[in-house]
C-alpha cells in the first residue's frame, strides 16, 4: 500500500511512523573535508571545492534548535496564501535550514527544540495524500 | 604583486546627478537615465564627448539597455558595459569606473545606474529547496530581526526607530522616493509585512537613476574641472560570501570583513567616519551593519540610535540621504546614489540635511548572492 506521496522526495524521506504522523530524515551530503550540507549535490563543496566522489549522501536528523521565526502577513504568490510562519532551524547534524512551521502549531520562540515531520499538504491527481516537511515543537 | 585602488593614481568624483527615485510610472528608463547623466555632466561642468567610458548598472531592464539610452547624448563611440550585481550593481559599476581611471586607461569615466520595477527572475541552479518560494527578502530580514531582538534583548519597537530617523532624513531629500517624516506610531501602525516588520520599515522598490563621473588629476586639469569640489575615492573593496559558522548572519559577517579591508586600505578607523550610507533595505540591517563596520560593539546599535549618535549632526550620520528605506532602492541606481550623497555632504552642499564638518564618508551595499561592496571617500 502506498497511500502517500512526498512533495519533494529528493530532499527528505520518511523515517518512521509514530502516534503523530511521520518523522523525517533529510537528504544532506558530506564532503571528504568534513563539511556537512543540505541538500545533497555533487557540483562541489562550498567549503573546499572538492567534487564528484568526494561528496557522499548523508542522512540528517530533522531535530534541531529554533534560531528564529517570522510570521509572514503579506505574500504575493497566490499558491502560498498568508499568513504562514517561516522557521530558521540549526539542525543537530550541522546545517541551518529555513522552512515552514506546521499549520496549527503552537507559537515557537528561539532556543526551542523543534523537529521536522511530514505533514499532509494536499492531494495528488491520482488521489494520494501529498506530504511535505513542516517543523513543530519537539515532543 | 597586486595593488589596491589607492596605490594607483588618485581618482576623484567630479560630477553627481539623479533622476528622483519614485513609485513605478510610465516614464521610460531612457528618460530617467538621461536626466541623471545630464545632471552629473552639468555638475562637473564638462561635455559628454569628454567621457571616455561608461558603466551602466541595471538589474531589471533586460539585455543591452545602455546604448539605446546613451545614443541620445551623441554617439561618441566610447566603450560601455553593463553591470548586474543585484542590489550592489551600482556600487560595482562605480568600483570599475574608478579602477579604469586609477589604472590610467581613461581620464574620465561615468557610472550610471538606472532601473524600472520589473519582475525579478532568479536562476535555477538545479538544486532543490524546501520552501524558498515562501522566503522573500523581507522574511529573510524578519528572521534576522527576531534573532537580533532575542540575542540582544532589544525591543522590536526600538529597532523600528531606524525607520523614523531615515524617513526624517529622506523628508529633506528632493531625490528621495519617500519624503515624509514619520512618527514611531506611524511606522509601527503601518501594514504588517513579515514578523515585526511593517511596510515603513521596508524599502519601497521603485524606479529612478543616479550618475557619477570620476576623473584623474590629468583629466581634472585638462578639462578645467573645479578641483575644490572633487572628492577622492580612497578605498574600494568588493567581496563575496564565504562559509561562516552555522547560524552566523552572513550579511553581517560579509560586511565586517569587507569594511575592515576598506578601512585598512584608507588607513582609517571606524571612529574616523563622519557619514555612512549603508544598505538599510530593512530596519534591522542598519544596526547589524554599523556594528559590523565597527562603530560600536555587537548589540549596542540601539543605544547609539536612541542617543541620537546616528542622526545628522550626531557622532556619525547614518543614511543622511534617507537610505534605502526613505530615499528608495531602485536597484541599479542605489549604490551610485549613495556615492552622490556622500560627495554632496563632503563638499558641504547638502543643504538642510548637511552633516556639519563631514570629511570622510563610507558607502556600503550588499547584494543577494551574497556580495558586498564598500567605498570610502575623503575630502
Amino acid at each position: 500500500m502506498q497511500p502517500n506521496k512526498l512533495l519533494k522526495p529528493a530532499l527528505y524521506s520518511v523515517e518512521a511512523h509514530d502516534g503523530s504522523g511521520a518523522t523525517a530524515r533529510l537528504k544532506g551530503g558530506r564532503c571528504r573535508c568534513g563539511y556537512v550540507f543540505f541538500p545533497m549535490q555533487t557540483y562541489g563543496c562550498e567549503r573546499c571545492g572538492s567534487h564528484g566522489g568526494a561528496l557522499t549522501p548523508c542522512e540528517l536528523s530533522a531535530n534541531g534548535t529554533l534560531l528564529a521565526e517570522a510570521t509572514v502577513h503579506l505574500h504575493a504568490d497566490k499558491n502560498r496564501p498568508a499568513p504562514f510562519t517561516i522557521v530558521k532551524v540549526a539542525l543537530d547534524d550541522g546545517p541551518v535550514i529555513r522552512t515552514l512551521l506546521a499549520d496549527g502549531s503552537a507559537a515557537v520562540a528561539p532556543g526551542q527544540r523543534v523537529t521536522g515531520r511530514l505533514a499532509a499538504v494536499g492531494q495528488s491527481e491520482s488521489g494520494e495524500t501529498v506530504l511535505d516537511l513542516r517543523f513543530s515543537i519537539a515532543s | 604583486m597586486t595593488r589596491s585602488l589607492n596605490a594607483l593614481r588618485p581618482v576623484y568624483v567630479v560630477g553627481i546627478g539623479w533622476h528622483r527615485y519614485q513609485n513605478p510610472s510610465e516614464t521610460p528608463y531612457v528618460e530617467l537615465g538621461l536626466t541623471a547623466i545630464r545632471a552629473a555632466l552639468a555638475d562637473a561642468r564638462i561635455e559628454w564627448p569628454t567621457v571616455e567610458s561608461t558603466y551602466v548598472a541595471t538589474a531589471l531592464l533586460g539585455m543591452a539597455s545602455g546604448r539605446p539610452m546613451l545614443r541620445h547624448l551623441g554617439a561618441t563611440g566610447a566603450p560601455l558595459m553593463h553591470v548586474e550585481n543585484a542590489s550592489a550593481s551600482g556600487s560595482t559599476a562605480f568600483r570599475h569606473a574608478c579602477i579604469e581611471v586609477a589604472s590610467g586607461i581613461s581620464d574620465v569615466a561615468l557610472a550610471v545606474g538606472v532601473d524600472k520595477r520589473n519582475p525579478v527572475r532568479r536562476p535555477d541552479t538545479g538544486i532543490g529547496n524546501l520552501a524558498e518560494d515562501a522566503i522573500v527578502p523581507f522574511t529573510h530580514f524578519a528572521l534576522l530581526t527576531n534573532e537580533y531582538a532575542v540575542r540582544h534583548n532589544a525591543s522590536t519597537d526600538d529597532i523600528a526607530l531606524v525607520a523614523v530617523k531615515n524617513h526624517r532624513n529622506g523628508a529633506k531629500n528632493p531625490h528621495a522616493q519617500r519624503q515624509q517624516e514619520r512618527t514611531l506610531d506611524e511606522v509601527l501602525g503601518g501594514k504588517r509585512v513579515s514578523g515585526s516588520l511593517t511596510s515603513l520599515q521596508c524599502t519601497p522598490i521603485g524606479e529612478g537613476a543616479a550618475a557619477v563621473i570620476v576623473a584623474s588629476e590629468d583629466g581634472i586639469r585638462r578639462l578645467g574641472i573645479d578641483a575644490g569640489r572633487a572628492i577622492r575615492t580612497t578605498a574600494s573593496v568588493g567581496r563575496s560570501e564565504r562559509v561562516y559558522p552555522p547560524g552566523a548572519g552572513f550579511d553581517a559577517a560579509l560586511t565586517k570583513e569587507t569594511a575592515e579591508l576598506a578601512l585598512a586600505q584608507a588607513k582609517l578607523a571606524p571612529k574616523d567616519l563622519d557619514i555612512i550610507e549603508l544598505h538599510d533595505a530593512f530596519t534591522v540591517e542598519e544596526l547589524h551593519y554599523i556594528e559590523s563596520i565597527g562603530l560600536c560593539p555587537e548589540g549596542h546599535g540601539v543605544r547609539m540610535l536612541k542617543d541620537g549618535a546616528l542622526d545628522i549632526g550626531g557622532q556619525c550620520a547614518i543614511n543622511p540621504s534617507g537610505g534605502l528605506i526613505a530615499m528608495g532602492h531602485p536597484i541599479g541606481p542605489t549604490g551610485i546614489g549613495q556615492i552622490g550623497e556622500i560627495v554632496m555632504q563632503l563638499r558641504g552642499e547638502a543643504g538642510p540635511r548637511q552633516h556639519r564638518g563631514a570629511r570622510i564618508g563610507l558607502a556600503h551595499m550588499v547584494g543577494v548572492g551574497a556580495v558586498c561592496y564598500v567605498h570610502i571617500l575623503q575630502r
